[in-house]
C-alpha cells in the first residue's frame, strides 16, 4: 500500500524551521512517500537568487551551529529530495505578486515546480497528511 | 557481477549518510553492496528502517570506534 502523500505548508523563515522542512520533505520523499511542499511568507525569502548559504538566512542557536559546522544547505537538501524522490515545491503567489517575482528569475533555480495559490494547495493536501512548520 | 561500494559518510549530519546511501543505490545494479560509514548517531537506525521501508536488504551493521557501519544490498 502506497503512503499517504505528505504536505507541508512552510511559512517561517527562521533558519531552523526551514532545515526542519528541508529534512523531513527530502526524507519523506526518498522513503517512497510523495511530498508537495508549499513555501509562502518569510519562508520564500531565503530561497531568493543568488543568496549565497551565509546571507540567506536568519535564525537563532542553531543557526548558529548550523553555519559553524557546515550542515548541509536547506536548499541542497530540498534538491536532493527532488532528485532522489518524488517531490513537488511551490511558492505562494500572493508572495511573488507582493515581491514582483517570478518563480523562474527570482527564485533558486530548478527548484520550484511553479507558483500556487493557498486553495488549490488546500483541495491537493485533502488526499494526504498536512503538517505547518 | 554484484559489487560492494564503500562510502566514507563520517563527520556528516544527519539526513546526510541516509541520502549518500540513497543517491549510491540508484546508481548501482540490483545485488550490488553499499558500505555506509556514518558517525551521525542515528544512521545505525535510521538506515535499517529506511531499507525495510522501501525495500532493500540490509547485510550488517557493526559499530566502530565511533561510526557504525552498515551494508545494505539493492533488492530492486
Amino acid at each position: 500500500m502506497s503512503a499517504k502523500p505528505l504536505y507541508i505548508m512552510l511559512c517561517s523563515g527562521e533558519h531552523e524551521k526551514i532545515q526542519l522542512a528541508a529534512m523531513v520533505s527530502s526524507v519523506a520523499a526518498v522513503s517512497d512517500r510523495p511530498v508537495e511542499v508549499f513555501v509562502t511568507m518569510n519562508a520564500l525569502l531565503p530561497f531568493e537568487r543568488g543568496k549565497s548559504p551565509e546571507e540567506r538566512y536568519q535564525g537563532g542557536h542553531f543557526h548558529e551551529l548550523f553555519v559553524t559546522k557546515k550542515v548541509p544547505d536547506a536548499i541542497e537538501l530540498f534538491s536532493q529530495g527532488k532528485m532522489l524522490g518524488d517531490m513537488k515545491m511551490w511558492a505562494c503567489s500572493l508572495v511573488l505578486d507582493l515581491k514582483h517575482w517570478e518563480c523562474d528569475t527570482h527564485l533558486a533555480e530548478d527548484l520550484f515546480d511553479g507558483p500556487m495559490g493557498l486553495a488549490k494547495f488546500l483541495a491537493d493536501a485533502e488526499n494526504g497528511e498536512m503538517i505547518t512548520i | 557481477m554484484a559489487e560492494r561500494q564503500k562510502i566514507d559518510a563520517r563527520g556528516a549530519f544527519c539526513p546526510g549518510p541516509l541520502m549518500e546511501l540513497i543517491a549510491a543505490l540508484k546508481l548501482g545494479a540490483v545485488g550490488d553492496e553499499v558500505d555506509v560509514w556514518s558517525s551521525d548517531k542515528g544512521s545505525a537506525a535510521d538506515i535499517p528502517a529506511w531499507c525495510a521501508k522501501v525495500g532493500h536488504a540490509v547485510v550488517e551493521t557493526s559499530e566502530h570506534d565511533g561510526y557504525w557501519s552498515v551494508v545494505v544490498r539493492k533488492a530492486k
